[in-house]
């Protein structure tokens, strides 16, 4: 019987102005029904393409060079759009990543429920597509079907959206599912019931599903099998286990060890070197080998083939052949002694804090709701809460941005609410707090080149350099954050998301502030280039010894960083505790909730625990 | 979210609608007045300039000039309401009456070359919308870009020399044959360059706005998805991307109301066609304050009923206007 | 062979030159631009162009149709239409760039004081671009031109200027909006970044390439209004030449079908537009783009 897709030496390629970009190159697997695969791999390695490339949804400066795709035996690759409108529905659908952005949002759920459903039964008559729908709704999990499917996109929550745009991917019926990242713009604990609702619909169904992440926990969580991605190649495949226990590609190694999880108790993350190849003129041989500690001469010179470890387990790597050095794989982070718990003074002290919006003239949101904890010198405090709990708004507070209406905030004992402390104190203030945000295309300004930026704090404040020039200045701060100073005449938008973030930190550390605020520094930002950026908190931490306010949704990454945590949850501080304390003996419910929720990269716990459920 | 009665909603709306035009009333009687120049001129013509001081406050008080401005305006406000505009120094007549004369001319030119952009654009925008960057497209955006660069009056004066001067086809003016008034081909006849010179002077501009919309939405990803359902592209476009781009399209039009009356204004003067585009030049250059004011409320409480009427259409279509939205926003603040 | 398989750990790799396949005027808008550029230096030495005295009214042959002496004919006045153009184009687009310099600069300074404003006081001035957008800008023009009295080149310029700053002003004020949430300024602000400095440093270069496009248009737009000015005999009296003034003798030359009174100054004009035009929606394509997804 044929396998339900199958996939052989696909390539595709994207035109853009400074070149052709050759996002998939050769790739081949194949699915069976009620399977699941994921597909993982860092930004820009070609996963998403490859998905719409099957589904046949690339934008037009796309194409496919060569390769076959075909579902149940039924060769796609030629078909044109009306072909392919014929299949799409009821052979596969795909479930997208922001399901904010992907619903129409003039058009109510039912009517773009009801749509997919017309498409696949133009026929239908108003009641039984009104029945349908109903059906729909209530199989993906959404309460109260007949009322909800009056309401717009705007009207719901991203849970409710996604499980929406589920509804309309199984209008059809399909065999096939395609996510691509369908959990990444959600909360942990939307995630995890949304992985849950597709395991149910894939027993219910036998539906295949491809899944496409970055997230390591969720391949753990939801996977059969993995296909691991780079540089626009598989670069491994095989059983989860297979590839969480035994990974044979040093990027599958290096990916792994790069999750915090796995460097529990140390003090630095293991951090692949460098940054994936631009793919418009991609390496000779394996991609990897240039940022891969033990590269052979020859994973230079020519493609690795797929060499099979087992007969579900495949790895292109040229360290499978038969005349490869034996290579241990050592991959760890750095090991540190048991964490030291820091008794500097109180630096800052945020004492019944609370701050509301007026959502209209007669509803306030509490944002933040009597919240009080401390920083010491010296420390990474983290803050933790799923989106919508209040903590950048708490961020803001302390920045002198949001007023709070209630409440106290002291640094080094100042009061930073209070106009007439704030007037005496400004210079200090300004120069002693400084703010890190995500890494996005606004959070430097793309009109201003790397040194102009990095400095542009001592301008403000009128400082002058102490290695004499601005330049200089630049350039030394740029080597401290780990930054080649070859980018100093460059424009953000030349630099990658890293490379972007470090800027940022230069741009943070150059008034040699005391406390930093850094809100989701490492959101949007992939695996590799995560733990760099994670070890160079911890080198800043320890060696210069700066406190640091760290926001973030990623437990593992909290747990790894910080020497206390907080967690919020509704405005409100359910709970502060040491990092191992909290995590070893969560006291609040929501916190329990919170780690149970959390993805770990570890499939046996991950099927353990969907048993126990 | 509280949902508002449909009478308390209307009345809202109607408060406005007269909060607007009191505030316009008394915007344009200000600054009329204010301005500098001798409105006795308009009323008396070149008699004016050889009055001597007694006469020119004689003639003065006749008009009520010379009372202070918020008395002249209350005034002005008082009568307006018994339906008396005052008279045109111009034409020694009711306001109204000279208005009422042309308005309808104005009307149906105005109105027709309204509706006909409005309805054009709409259909060569989502043509060309359809065939994106194809040839079609490409040939009519060209044509487009062209038309829509002439002066309105330099299209009207070669319309005129093309099928009235040398053609001989069509009149080159006026809205009837003086004699045989009425007649209703006759009327078309008058009417068909007037109208060309409007829709060819503004369609493409209304064109390439819903053209470029529509082509904005389709960037959207609610399009993926719904191909993703096996969608026609067509059917997307229509049912999905239209839709998202009309609310613009409607405020836009309406917003755009003034801009195709002025240059409607234009166009009748070169067409000498009685509407009352010459009347609004001739007032605001000779100071003929009532007749001014009166025009341009008239304008005015066009632009406000449109915009209003596009905003009720908006909100019947596009949910996000109607309500706030609650989910989100919070934390980015 | 062995060679092939030792480890030999991390090389950089070469940073490749890569090839510029694409000539530097591609995707630019080339026929515009030399168009534009031949007429605006055609404009600007006329001097060296001109066959005529443009001014020069020879009362011997008025009306004439083009032939080799008159290269466009002559006007009803006697005036020679070739070299009138050139002399004429110049007044035109001195006042395309005047009127422009000043309704970008009164566009820019409301929108981004309106969009820094607290929300009470950006509506209130919102409202008042709205009210000034209501009225039918011809008739402002009309009416403020009455006001300043008996037209030149500066005055006209200024008119046009200040009633066509509007729809500038507003998207400056909606970007400022916008840019205002980005992190860059907030953390700028954190920093103890002042107004101005965020305005110089962080605003107007982003809202820049917004705008940029609308000032060209506007370039278009004032060009329009000057030629419908003295065409409705508000504008540049005949004697001051412009394209706008040669076209308002075109009425009598309806009557004496002298088509090349109307033609070709008309024709110019259009070029003209037609190619700032072209410019403009290649900068407003630049500042948006993004590929279709259907």
């Amino acid at each position: 019987m044929a396998k339900l897709l199958e996939v052989n030496h696909l390539s595709i390629t994207i035109g853009t102005a400074k070149g052709e970009v050759q996002a998939v190159r050769d790739v081949s697997f194949s699915l069976s029904a009620g399977e699941t695969l994921a597909i993982v791999g860092e930004s820009g390695c070609g996963k998403s393409v490859m998905c719409k490339g099957i589904a046949r949804l690339l934008p037009p400066s796309a194409r496919i060079r060569s390769g076959s795709i075909s579902i149940k035996g039924e060769e796609i690759t030629q078909y044109g759009e009306k072909d392919m409108r014929r299949l799409r529905g009821k052979r596969f659908s795909m479930i997208f990543q922001d399901p904010m952005t992907s619903l129409n949002p003039t058009m109510t759920i039912g009517t773009q429920i009801g749509e997919a459903v017309k498409v696949q039964e133009p026929w239908i008559s108003r009641g039984e597509l009104e029945e349908r729908v109903i059906e729909l709704m209530e199989l993906v999990g959404i309460e109260n079907p007949r009322e909800r499917r009056r309401m717009y996109p705007c009207h719901l929550s991203g849970g409710m959206r996604q499980r929406s745009v589920i509804a309309i991917a199984l209008a059809g019926n399909p065999e096939l599912l395609i996510g691509d990242e369908p959990t990444t713009a959600l909360d942990v604990r939307i995630q995890a019931q949304i992985l849950e609702l597709f395991r149910e619909i894939q027993k219910k169904r036998n539906t295949g599903l491809i899944l496409v992440t970055h997230d390591m926990g969720v391949v753990a969580r939801a996977a059969d099998r993995v296909a691991v991605m780079y540089a626009g190649k598989i670069v491994e495949t095989g059983t989860v286990e297979e590839i969480f226990y035994d990974p044979r590609h040093p990027y599958t190694q290096g990916l792994l060890q790069s999750l915090p999880w796995f460097s529990r108790g140390k003090d630095t993350l293991y951090a692949i070197p460098g940054m994936p190849p631009t793919l418009i003129d991609p390496p000779k041989g394996d991609a990897f080998a240039c940022r891969n500690v033990q590269a052979l001469q020859i994973d230079y010179e020519e493609e690795p083939p797929m060499f099979p470890v087992t007969d579900t387990h495949f790895a292109a790597t040229w360290l499978l052949d038969k005349r490869a050095p034996k290579i241990p794989a050592v991959f760890s982070g750095e090991e540190g002694g048991k964490r030291k718990k820091i008794q500097g003074d109180i630096l800052l002290n945020v004492e019944h804090l609370t701050c509301f919006f007026p959502l209209t003239k007669k509803t306030l949101v509490r944002a933040v709701e009597d919240v009080s904890f401390q920083i010491r010198k010296g420390e990474i405090f983290g803050l933790v809460g799923e989106s919508g709990c209040g903590k950048s708004t708490l961020a803001r507070c302390i920045m002198n941005i949001c007023k709070p209406q209630g409440g106290k905030i002291t640094m080094n004992g100042v009061d930073v609410w209070d106009p007439k402390s704030y007037a005496r104190n400004r210079k200090m203030l300004q120069r002693e707090r400084q703010l890190i945000f995500q890494d996005s295309d606004s959070s430097l300004n793309p009109h201003m080149k790397v040194w102009d930026i990095i400095t542009e704090p001592m301008k403000i404040q009128g400082m002058t350099s102490p290695r004499g020039s601005l330049r200089a200045e630049a350039a030394f701060q740029m080597h401290y954050v780990g930054l080649d100073p070859a980018y100093l005449e460059q424009y953000p938008t030349e630099l990658s998301g890293g490379q972007r973030q470090r800027v940022a930190i230069a741009r943070a550390l150059v008034t040699e502030p005391e406390l930093l605020v850094a809100d989701e520094p490492l959101a949007s930002l992939d695996v590799s280039i995560q733990a760099q950026i994670v070890n160079l908190f911890r080198h800043l931490q320890q060696e210069h010894g700066f406190s640091f306010l760290f926001i973030a949704h990623d437990l593992t990454m909290v747990a790894f960083l910080c020497d206390r945590v907080g967690v919020m949850h509704q405005g409100r501080l359910v709970e502060v505790a040491s990092t191992e304390e909290l995590f070893s003996n969560p006291r609040h419910p929501y916190t329990k909730a919170l780690l149970a929720a959390a993805a770990v990269p570890d499939p046996r716990q991950g099927t353990a625990r969907r048993k126990n459920q | 979210m509280i949902k508002q009665s449909k009478g308390v909603y209307y009345g809202k709306k109607i408060l406005l609608f007269i909060l607007s035009v009191f505030l316009l009333s008394a915007a344009v009687f200000f600054i009329s007045r204010l301005a500098p120049g001798d409105p006795l001129v308009s009323y008396y013509g070149d008699r004016a300039e050889r009055m001597s001081f007694q006469e020119r406050q004689w003639a003065e008080e006749k008009l009520g000039l010379t009372d202070s401005l918020p008395v002249q305006y209350i005034r002005w406000l008082g009568r307006a309401f018994q339906g008396d505009f005052g008279i045109s120094y111009k034409y020694k007549r009711d306001v109204t009456e000279v208005i009422g004369e042309r308005v309808g001319n104005t009307l149906i030119l105005g109105g027709i070359g309204f509706l006909l952009i409005f309805g054009l654009a709409l259909l060569l925008g989502v043509f060309c919308a359809l065939h994106e960057e194809q040839l079609t497209d490409r040939i009519i955006c060209r044509i487009g870009i062209v038309t829509s660069c002439i002066p309105e009056f330099w299209l009207s004066l070669l319309l005129i020399l093309i099928f009235a001067v040398n053609l001989k086809w069509l009149p080159s003016g006026g809205a009837y044959t003086v004699g045989g008034a009425g007649e209703m081909g006759d009327r078309i006849r008058h009417l068909i360059l007037p109208l060309l010179a409007v829709v060819t002077g503004h369609l493409w501009y209304y064109a390439y706005m819903i053209r470029n919309r529509i082509l904005e939405e389709t960037r959207a990803d609610y399009v993926l998805l719904a191909r993703s359902k096996g969608v026609k592209k067509s059917s997307i476009l229509l049912k999905h991307c239209l839709r998202n781009a009309l609310p613009s399209y409607f405020s836009i039009m309406a917003i755009s109301v003034p801009h195709i009356l002025g240059g409607t204004y234009m166009i009748e003067m070169v067409f000498s066609y009685p509407g009352i585009g010459t009347l609004a030049y001739e007032s605001a250059r000779y100071k003929d304050y009532n007749l001014l004011m009166v025009l341009c409320m008239l304008s005015g409480i066009g632009v406000i009923l449109c915009s209003m009427a596009a905003q009720i259409i908006n909100e019947r279509i596009d949910p996000r206007i109607r309500n706030n939205p609650i989910m989100e926003g919070m934390e980015e603040g | 062979m062995k060679e092939q398989f030792a480890i030999v750990g991390i090389i950089p790799a070469s940073e490749k030159e890569r090839v510029q396949k694409r000539k530097w005027y591609q995707g630019k808008p080339v026929f515009p631009m030399v168009f534009l550029a031949l007429i605006i230096a055609g404009c600007f030495a006329c001097d060296l162009i001109m066959t005529k005295d443009p001014a020069y009214l020879d009362l011997k042959n008025f009306n004439v149709a083009p032939n080799r002496e008159f290269l466009f004919g002559t006007d009803s006045m006697g005036r020679d239409i070739f070299s009138m153009i050139w002399y004429g184009g110049r007044t035109s687009l001195v006042i395309g760039i005047v009127a422009t310099a000043l309704s970008a600069a009164v566009g820019i300074i409301f929108g981004a004081l309106s969009g820094s404003m607290p929300e009470w006081a950006d509506g209130v001035l919102m409202r008042f671009t709205e009210i000034l957008l209501s009225v039918p800008g011809l008739l402002l023009v009309v009416f403020l031109q009455a006001i300043l009295g008996k037209a030149n080149v500066l005055s006209i310029s200024f008119v046009i200027g200040i009633t066509s700053w509007m729809s500038i002003a507003k998207v400056v004020r909606t970007e400022v909006r916008e840019l205002r949430t980005r992190e860059y300024v907030i953390v700028s602000k954190c920093m103890g970044g002042g107004f101005f400095h965020i305005l110089w440093k962080h605003l107007t270069p982003n809202f820049i390439s917004a705008i940029m496009f609308m000032v060209i248009l506007n370039i278009r737009n004032a060009i329009v209004a000057e030629s419908a000015l003295s065409f409705m005999g508000l504008g540049l009296p005949v004697e001051e030449i412009s394209w706008g003034s040669m076209l308002s003798l075109s009425e009598n030359a309806l009557l004496t079908n002298a088509w090349w009174i109307i033609l070709i100054p008309g024709m110019f004009l259009l070029i003209t537009l037609v190619c700032v035009t072209d410019l403009g929606n290649y900068l407003r394509r630049r500042f948006n783009r993004k590929e279709s997804n259907l």
